[in-house]
């Protein structure tokens, strides 16, 4: 105990040893209030909570720096769903005493635990709320908001108390009792709750007492008296005879409560299983048709994609074997290449071949090795059939069928560039047939690649005579 | 024989955590020994 004085500890003496100070009175304050303390030990110790802590609150007015009594105030609170009241006492405690209190522990449990310091606050405003709801006659309302406030805290003494009152007004007199019940098991010696159990045994009492003199009154009625002497004698009811009756009565009540039962509870129950089955392949069926659908799409879209496909294939199918004639163009090549590759070749149906193939195409589009094989087979071939075409146009030239000694000329030439004497029968042909347009461009041919020979000769004086002619 | 709306009056609002702190503040901490220590002071000054 220290000096309220100076602070200096105190000794056994009615006086300060530091200051002087009188301390008479002020000992017997703290020793009242100790003294206060220690009893709301004793009832917290047998769940006196409200005794314990109406003692702890006379404690603290003699001394509000009592740290102890103020945490076990808090516990009180904390127990009986007065979270808030209790932090306020702990965050007392710990102000007057910051080391070594236990209130700092109890302070740290709760707010490491946001979740039931949640649960237990939104417990507290639901409470509050149903206070509300009592004051404004929505008593239902009440009861539930109630109901959650327990189902969230348990040991909601108010809660349970608000609870009963409500169920008491009502007259649910058990419910009523339950809920004192519970209260009671949280603070034994609630004022409160000892006054609504009081009146909850009365009123149950009350109840029992009025039914069972009914039913006394009932088989009063029921009942035979006569007299035998000086005795009245009450002969109960004999119901020997309504027995038999009673019997068939309920066996019959007892069928149509069976077919009422089949009626109303069975076959329907029967029926609901049997729609749910029905509902439940009808879903299965809607998932298979969909899975269907989702197929024939599927099988749909792949059916384009290989559209798509053989219009290309078919394109570049055509792009081989269309106008240009590719494919052909090969096939000739190949067939040329497999006369000459015989033992003696027939050097005309090779060129027949050869001559088969587009000139436009070997020289635009063929590609190399294309044109390699051609050349090289026209080079090998060439002479030898250039020579016979010569040949044969040479015996249309005499017949003078000068036309087709031109075709003949003009194969010969295609075959073989160098042959000077075709060239210059090619043009005497275009001559002797009167086209001298063609026979000047072909004379011309000879005298500019062959100038040194005697057909570039013959053809200069064939052009004298022309231009003598013109 | 208990009366619903008297006894509804003696239920009171628990405090709520929003008003915690207004609580905490508002609260007459005066106890016995502050008054003696009051009185003792004034009895100081007199004399």
């Amino acid at each position: 105990m220290e000096c309220f004085n100076c602070g200096c500890l105190l000794t056994e003496n009615e006086f300060c040893t530091n200051c002087g100070a009188d301390v008479r009175v002020y000992k017997k304050i703290i020793f009242a209030s100790n003294r206060y303390y220690n009893i709301a030990l004793e009832r917290a110790g047998v769940r006196d909570l409200s005794g314990a802590a109406e003692s702890l609150r006379q404690c603290l007015k003699l001394n509000k720096n009592h740290v102890e009594a103020r945490n076990l105030l808090g516990l009180i609170y904390y127990e009986t769903g007065e979270v808030v009241s209790a932090l306020n006492e702990w965050v007392m405690s710990k102000n007057i005493k910051p080391l070594k209190n236990i209130a700092d522990d109890y302070i740290e449990d709760i707010r490491s635990n946001p979740t039931q310091l949640d649960t237990l606050t939104q417990a507290v405003k639901k409470y509050n709320q149903a206070l509300n709801y009592c004051m404004q006659d929505s008593v239902d309302l009440a009861v539930i908001q109630l109901k959650k406030v327990l189902s969230m805290n348990s040991k909601y003494l108010q809660a349970h108390q608000l609870l009963a009152l409500i169920y008491m007004s009502q007259e649910e007199w058990d419910k009523a009792e339950k809920e004192i019940e519970k209260a009671l098991r949280i603070d034994t010696s609630n004022t409160l709750t000892m006054r609504y159990m009081k009146e909850i045994d009365i009123a149950i009492t009350q109840d029992e007492g009025r039914s069972q003199s009914k039913k006394k009154s009932k088989e009063e009625k029921n009942a035979k008296k006569y007299k035998s002497g000086n005795d009245t004698v009450i002969q109960p009811i004999n119901n020997k005879d309504s027995r038999g009756l009673s019997t068939i009565l309920n066996i019959i009540i007892g069928v149509l409560i069976g077919l009422a039962i089949a009626i109303f509870l069975i076959l329907p129950a029967r029926i609901q299983t049997e729609v749910a089955k029905v509902n439940e392949q009808v879903a299965e069926y809607s998932e298979l048709l969909t899975q269907k659908t989702a197929d024939v799409q599927e099988r749909e879209g792949q059916i384009e994609t290989l559209k798509e496909q053989l219009a290309q294939t078919e394109e570049a199918l055509e792009a081989y074997t269309g106008t240009d004639g590719t494919i052909a163009a090969y096939e000739q090549l190949l067939e040329a290449a497999s006369i000459y590759m015989q033992e003696e070749p027939d050097v005309m149906a090779v060129a027949d071949s050869l001559g088969k193939i587009d000139e436009t195409y070997v020289e635009q589009e063929a590609p190399d090795y294309f044109k390699s094989v051609y050349n090289e087979l026209l080079a090998l071939i060439g002479p030898e059939v250039s020579d016979s075409y010569y040949q044969t146009g040479m015996a249309e030239f005499n017949v003078q069928n000068y036309s087709e000694a031109i075709n003949y000329f003009l194969m010969a030439v295609s075959f073989d560039e160098t042959d000077s004497l075709a060239l210059y029968q090619l043009a005497e042909s275009y001559y002797r047939n009167e086209d001298l347009e063609n026979a000047v461009i072909y004379y011309n041919l000879v005298i500019e690649r062959f100038p040194g020979k005697n057909s570039a000769v013959n053809s200069r004086r064939r052009l004298n005579t022309i231009e003598q002619q013109q | 024989m208990i009366n619903f709306e008297e006894e509804l009056k003696k239920f009171h609002p628990s405090v709520e955590i929003e008003e915690a702190e207004d609580v905490l503040y508002s609260q007459d901490t005066t106890d016995l020994a502050d008054v003696l220590v009051d009185v003792i002071k004034e009895a100081q000054e007199e004399e």
